[in-house]
């Protein structure tokens, strides 16, 4: 580039020429784009703003002390990012300042009074004599540029030749600008949206972010932020039938409390799903108040649809429980009668409750009213659809008096699984853990009773004796002592395998039996076992009224859920506390996350977007071409210099001054 | 002020250009006509606003008229097959026509062998010099991004045939804007293989668009990724009509650069070694090397800078926030100020050859990390398409 060519060749080096000069440069432009890509870089390979411990156990403590000593955590936050973009700023000012006198005066000049030595040694240039007046030529010299859409100008000299100079494609050069001033611009527009402001008032200590979690009313006064404020963005959640006039900002390892203007209420939240489960929408219906409106703005936002109001934009951006009412039995799993409790309480409420076995707290966390999952293959081929609706459920956690919690996921109605129906509980000791899965069988009234009856009569070793001696009497020709031996053997069996499971008659057996006859024993045991037990459904089964006239023979239906039932009793004593909590009743409340914004540099960064764009079309789009035509004359001939210069080199520059200057000739 | 003489450009006018106008915009209208009722108001100014550039390109690079009547021609016809035969998506697994030729994923299926066998025969033909064999290459390429291109159109209407709350554009997961990528760079590349009159680069090109389709099926094959999911609500929005395709036009011309970037280190490295090799004649000169690398990155930034602003502007109504430097907007970012550099080095410091086309080679590795790296390594807003 010619212009940069003179830039550069200053006659007289004053201290602040060469400033500019450094500022203005395009090495350290180039410099500071490439320490932006690395720092943003950083920005994304680096998760940030994590909490300090992880980054401690991550790097060591020598890194981390290294990383947070140059602010890797917060990199677009960091003193040094801020550095580089003013430095950015500052160089594409200087640029820009120094450049554009330079450029529209290129822009202008059509560089007629060049002498005909001159134009012999641009890039393209070539002379031939043509027989006509001079007059007539230099008409057709302006036709000629005229039909090529050049703007020209006329340079009669004194020696009587005339020069005819075209020039198009200077919106070039207004390209530059464009692009260059909108950079500028772009990164105020960023900066009036930045939190500079709130920086600032950290800094003199009239601004402190509250880290507590408490109720608004105990927020450090320090924390709020007036209305008056002029750019944020920050969140607040709102349950149905709530308002607010009042956002949360993360700031720090905190929040700020920043005051509205106005107040939203909510007064209902929906969320709809695709029929494979995916979420199709979040929508809110929202109540604008403000002091300045006579009747509430009424809108429903939803994703891509946020309410604009005066310079606010409020989003839909999330959504939670708001505290859905929850009622359950409680049932007792290691009670030797049926009992259970009722217990009524609340999402993000907790209970405490009394139980012989001791001292719980419940914390209740979550409430689902729909647990969308894949079918397998088969389900999915025999019903049409892939994803099934097993229902509500709750999340809680229940902690003893020693502090050990145990989380779970209760599902209000049965899932089918193969044909039969569960009621399913997950748990698990760990958030990190997936749920272990307790499956109770539904009896044939799709409930629960039948199980808990049997769990009981399980757990009761009075009755379970009194009801297998009843069962199986004594035969005839076995001693009395062999008999009351049989019975307690089958008492402690069942006793053992409610508290263990199968895999706790196996450890026993390992553990009090020689080796060689472990096997034996064994199987002995779980015969044992499965034919006391079997006795007590049948006698579950009889009080029920299901066999009447024929005990032998009950359905494989009544056999399976016998067998599902087993199983699930057997994994019992790895369930936690001996409670289980049934789902009765509840009542939803959603509550949905609003995302609030000031943001008066967002149309400054449209404008300086918009520019940008169009300057770098222009840029690259619009050539900047000059052509110059040399007329003397010679006799009643006329000689032609015809020169031609374009401001970047391609290829089809050649071609085009060629296919010109035919067509000059012709 | 400029007297633009009519007559000299009203000439380069043929009938064709007067019907290819007529075409669009019956197109266009009848498409209007038939779609209004589930377009919002944006949703119709961009398919007006749509007809317009469409039109000018085909004015401008006559090959386009061609291909978009053929992708045209086949969608429809696809179209037709199916209502023929239910107007249910499951036709595709019972007509022949649909089940192995022009239902989406039969179409795409085909592009993706296609552009395997051109990427063969453009090689094929740099050795042995052969004009015909480049020929045939050319036509294939030309064939493999029409169907392509019909592919997503079909997929398109299939994905309204699956359910009405299903449909939508398909630029939305990453096996989608793989297929688009695809397309929308052959195009950009057969447009500088006519205008340079070259069909050596063809080859070079065409390695990033097997390495893409060794990608999208191995990606089909092994997570049934081609089956078509409904949106999630973040990206409903007419935006997505606008940013993504503009994000491929620069996707597409980084990669162009990159490769061209292969040959010219190839050449200079002969040049330099063995000055009498055979394939030294066969590649271009670095001068016409230099402007197709030049080109391509000028059209990729113009449209990267688009598609960003465009995003950003997505994102301040989606997400509430033009900037939250999220990864995906992040690498956006370091691509284009990476491209912005290398402009900078060329027009200024006039550096050419080797170093600017290691540039560009790297350069690709960048765009790649932000097109594909993101979305495995990264997790944020953008968490479509994860892998
Ligand atoms: C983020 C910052 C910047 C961006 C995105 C940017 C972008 C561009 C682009 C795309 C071009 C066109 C290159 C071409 O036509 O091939 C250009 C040209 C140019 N830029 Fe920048 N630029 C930036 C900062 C700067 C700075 C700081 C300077 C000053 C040192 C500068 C000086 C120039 C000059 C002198 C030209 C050549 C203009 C011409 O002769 O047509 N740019 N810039």
């Amino acid at each position: 580039m010619s212009e940069n060519k003179n830039m550069s060749k200053p006659t007289h080096r004053k201290t602040p020429t060469i400033w500019l000069e450094f500022l203005g440069s395009m090495n350290l432009a180039i410099t500071l784009l490439v320490m932006l890509s690395i720092a943003s870089v950083i920005g994304t390979v680096l998760q940030q703003n994590q909490v300090i411990q992880d980054y401690i156990i991550k790097f060591g403590p020598f890194w981390h002390e290294v990383y947070s000593g140059l602010n890797l955590y917060d990199v677009y936050g960091a003193a040094w990012f801020m550095l580089v973009l003013l430095f950015l700023l500052v160089t594409t000012g200087v640029c820009v300042t120094r450049n554009t006198p330079v450029f529209i005066k290129d822009m202008k000049q059509f560089s007629e009074k060049l002498s005909l030595n001159a134009l012999k040694h641009q890039p393209n240039h070539s002379s031939f004599t043509l027989d006509n007046s001079i007059d007539n030529v230099k008409q057709h010299a302006i036709e000629s540029l005229k039909q090529d859409s050049f703007r020209h100008r006329v340079h009669q000299k004194e020696d009587g030749s005339v020069t005819v100079a075209g020039l198009k494609g200077h919106w070039n050069r207004l390209g530059y600008f464009f692009s260059h001033v909108s950079i500028i611009i772009i990164c105020i527009g960023a900066l009036m949206d930045s939190n500079l402001y709130l920086k600032y008032h950290e800094w003199t200590g009239s601004l402190v972010p509250e880290t507590r979690n408490v109720t608004l009313n105990d927020v450090d006064p320090k924390a709020w932020l007036s209305a008056d404020n002029y750019s944020y963005r920050g969140n607040v959640n709102i349950t149905e039938g709530n308002s607010a006039d009042v956002l949360f900002l993360p700031y720090g390892d905190g929040y700020l409390v920043q005051q509205l203007p106005f107040r939203i209420e909510v007064t209902d939240f929906r969320l709809d799903y695709y029929d494979n489960g995916m979420p199709k929408s979040y929508e809110s219906d929202i109540l604008l108040y403000a002091d300045d409106l006579d009747e509430p703005l009424v809108k429903t936002i939803e994703v891509n649809h946020p309410l604009y109001y005066k310079n606010y934009a409020i989003y839909q951006s999330s959504y939670a429980d708001g505290g859905s009412k929850i009622n359950f039995n409680v049932h007792a799993l290691a009670s030797p009668h049926i009992s259970s409790s009722v217990v009524e309480s609340a999402v993000n409420k907790n209970e405490s409750l009394t139980t012989p076995v001791g001292q719980f707290r419940i914390e209740f966390t979550d409430f689902k009213l729909y647990n969308i999952v894949p079918r397998d293959e088969e389900e999915a081929e025999l019903t049409g659809r892939k994803m099934q609706n097993n229902g509500p459920s709750v999340l809680f956690k229940v902690r003893n008096e020693q502090g050990t919690a145990w989380e779970y996921e209760n599902f209000m109605i049965p899932t089918k699984q193969e044909d039969r129906w569960f009621y399913m509980s997950g748990v698990r000791t760990s958030v990190a853990d997936p749920f272990r899965y307790l499956f109770i069988p539904a009896d044939t009234n799709r409930s629960r009773d039948r199980f808990f009856r049997f769990l009981a009569l399980v757990n009761n070793p009075q009755e379970l004796e009194t009801i297998l001696a009843n069962m199986a009497p004594k035969p005839e020709d076995m001693t009395e002592s062999t008999y009351q031996t049989q019975l307690r053997l089958f008492s402690q069996l069942i006793t053992l395998y409610r508290q263990t499971g199968f895999d706790g008659i196996a450890r026993f057996v390992e553990t009090n039996v020689p080796q060689d006859q472990q096997e034996q024993v064994l199987g002995f045991y779980y015969d044992q076992l499965a034919s006391a037990l079997q006795m007590l459904y049948l006698h579950i089964l009889d009080e029920e009224g299901v066999i009447k006239d024929d005990a032998g023979n009950i359905t494989e239906a009544h056999q399976i859920w016998f067998e599902d039932a087993l199983t699930s009793i057997a994994s019992l004593h790895r369930y936690g506390p001996p409670l289980y909590f049934e789902l009765t009743n509840f009542e939803q409340i959603q509550s949905t996350g609003l995302q609030i914004t000031k943001s008066p540099g967002k149309d400054v960064v449209y404008f300086g977007s918009a520019l940008l764009i169009i300057g770098v079309f222009f840029m690259f789009y619009v050539r900047q071409r000059r052509v110059w035509i040399h007329l003397k004359a010679v006799g009643d001939k006329t000689e032609v210099t015809i020169a031609a210069k374009d401001n970047k080199k391609l290829p089809e520059t050649e071609d085009e001054f060629e296919k010109f200057v035919t067509q000059f000739k012709a | 002020m400029e007297n633009i003489s009519k007559n000299s450009n009203w000439q380069r006018f043929s009938l064709r250009d007067w019907l290819w106008t007529l075409i669009v915009i019956t197109g266009t209208v009848v498409a209007w006509l038939i779609y209004k009722d589930n377009m919002d108001i944006y949703e119709e100014v961009i398919l007006f606003s749509i007809a317009l550039p469409t039109i000018w390109l085909g004015w401008y690079w006559k090959s386009f008229q061609t291909h978009a009547y053929s992708v045209a021609v086949i969608s429809l016809l696809s179209i037709w097959f199916y209502q023929l035969n239910g107007n249910i998506y499951q036709a595709n697994e019972e007509v022949f026509l649909l089940k192995y030729l022009i239902s989406s994923q039969a179409a795409i299926m085909w592009m993706s062998f296609l552009v395997l066998l051109g990427t063969v025969t453009y090689f094929f033909g740099l050795f042995k010099q052969s004009d015909f064999v480049y020929k045939v290459s050319t036509f294939i390429t030309w064939t493999a991004a029409t169907l392509g291109f019909a592919g997503l159109m079909v997929r398109w209407y299939e994905s309204y045939l699956i359910s009405s709350d299903y449909g939508h554009i398909p630029v939305s997961t990453l096996y989608e804007v793989f297929i688009l990528f695809i397309f929308m760079t052959i195009l950009m590349y057969l447009y500088y293989e006519q205008k340079f009159k070259t069909r050596a680069m063809g080859g070079f090109v065409m390695l990033v668009m097997s390495a893409s389709v060794l990608f999208v099926l191995w990606y089909v094959f092994d997570r049934q990724s081609h089956e078509i999911q409904p949106l999630i609500p973040a990206l409903q929005s007419w935006w997505m009509k606008i940013h993504v395709p503009a994000n491929f036009v620069g996707y597409g011309g980084f990669s162009i650069a990159s490769m061209v970037g292969v040959a010219m280190l190839i050449r200079l490295s002969l040049e330099k070694r063995r000055p009498q090799s055979r394939l030294l004649t066969s590649l271009p000169s670095l001068r016409i090397m230099d402007d197709i690398m030049y080109r391509s990155i000028a059209i990729g930034f113009a449209f990267f800078t688009v598609a960003t602003v465009l995003g950003a502007m997505w994102a301040a109504e989606a997400w509430g926030g033009y900037w939250s430097w999220d990864p995906k907007e992040t690498w956006a970012l370091i691509v284009w100020l990476n491209y912005a550099a290398w402009l900078h080095i060329r027009m200024t410091k006039g550096w050419h050859g080797a170093p600017m086309a290691w540039w560009a080679v790297v350069g690709l590795f960048i765009t790649t990390f932000a097109f594909l790296g993101v979305n495995i390594f990264l997790s944020g807003l953008h968490s479509y398409g994860e892998l």
